[in-house]
């Protein structure tokens, strides 16, 4: 084990790894003492993607994880879109009469699935690392875990009760408020999460392939039990751009790396070219 | 030669549903997939899974040892769900 993590050490300072010495962000960030004195803070990269057709968003998520640049962490706001866990029917899950306004695809991940209206009240995240048993456990749930961790101390920074709840949600007060889906490919990990800042249970419902009808009323009310999101939490709206911001300094502090803005590197960029054909098609959103 | 309706067979683990479609001829496996919203690494092996269980008799122990020998062959990985998972959702279609 030793020294696979050597491997991976040595993987790590490669090119795309850049060493920054910060003893400033330390002091800032680290809870223990005893991690701040010797270790050289990793700088990753960080992407927001803003608004976003969801087909061209898997296509660069898949790119980023393929690719060679590094650990990353990004954001992206999809516009109205649902997508599909890897291995879901789309006619088995949805209602496909009431999804007409909406664009569909799916991911490489399993799961179920995820939507968002036109509010877009919801963060959506990605993460691409490599697994190293330290910062990326090779434990799937343990690493759920650590980049969930990230979520829970920003829920927590609102004054939420939020945990982690195995094998991939985050909960608070026992309501689930964060899915998140994670793939892996050569040692590396990718994972989508979305943190609900609202949520529109009957909109789920209708585009759901779920006999209603009948206990409707009832049906909405025990998915309210099961299920929460932050303005509901905090009984107000709160600046989606704020809590993004909250979100990046719990990573930083989290992963000891400092987030530096950046974009897809070209190399990335061809290879998303080469993957948007896939995301765009019938056969893969349907079969 | 009977050859029966495609039957779906549901049945949740914890790490997800898992949706059984099977159509059997004469007690063996014709057609079958599988879907729903579980985990599974790596994901194409899931394929593999269903390839195999092509042609099989459709037993519960039968359809147990093919499934447990792709997992070890292909290293699979599926948090809260197992093989006995996987069995028993097609079970259920068969026993429909």
């Amino acid at each position: 084990m030793n020294s696979s993590r050597k491997e991976l050490r040595s993987l790590s300072s490669s090119k795309n790894f850049k060493k920054v010495l910060s003893n400033e962000g330390y002091a800032a960030h680290t809870p223990t003492p005893h991690k701040a004195r010797c270790r050289f803070m990793d700088e990753w990269r960080f992407i927001d993607f803003g608004l976003v057709d969801i087909r061209d968003m898997m296509a660069m998520d898949e790119a980023i994880l393929k690719g060679d640049e590094g650990n990353t962490f990004f954001f992206w706001t999809p516009k109205k879109s649902i997508f599909l866990g890897f291995f879901q029917k789309a006619d088995v899950e949805l209602n496909l009469a009431n999804c007409r306004d909406y664009t569909i695809t799916r991911r490489i991940s399993g799961g179920g699935i995820a939507f968002s209206d036109d509010r877009g009240r919801q963060i959506n995240y990605g993460v691409v690392g490599t697994i190293d048993n330290d910062l990326f456990p090779l434990d799937i749930i343990e690493s759920y875990k650590q980049i969930c961790g990230v979520l829970i101390d920003t829920l927590i920074h609102y004054g939420l009760n939020a945990a982690f709840r195995p094998i991939n949600d985050v909960v608070v007060d026992s309501k689930k408020i964060s899915g998140n889906a994670q793939t892996r490919w050569e040692g590396k990990l990718l994972q989508n999460g979305t943190l609900l800042l609202d949520f529109d249970i009957e909109e789920m419902l209708r585009i759901s392939n779920i006999p209603k009808e009948k206990f409707f009323d009832k049906k909405i009310a025990s998915i309210r039990e099961g299920l929460t999101w932050l303005d509901r939490e905090l009984g107000e709206q709160r600046d989606m751009e704020e809590i993004k911001n909250i979100m990046k300094r719990k990573f930083e502090e989290r992963f000891h790396a400092r987030l530096k803005t950046g974009t897809l590197s070209q190399r990335e960029k061809a290879l998303t070219n080469s993957l948007l054909p896939k995301y765009y098609s019938h056969e893969w959103t349907y079969r | 030669m009977e050859t029966s309706k495609t039957r779906q067979g549901i049945h949740k683990s914890r790490g997800g549903l898992i949706r059984s479609f099977v159509a059997t001829e004469n007690g063996i496996i014709k057609d079958i997939t599988i879907s729903g919203d579980f985990f599974l690494l790596p994901e194409e092996a899931l394929f593999k899974i269903i390839e195999r269980l092509k042609g099989v008799p459709a037993n519960r122990e039968k359809l147990q040892e093919i499934i447990e020998e792709i997992y070890e062959k292909e290293n699979i990985q599926s948090p809260g769900t197992t093989p006995s998972d996987f069995t028993e959702s097609i079970m259920k279609a068969l026993e429909v």
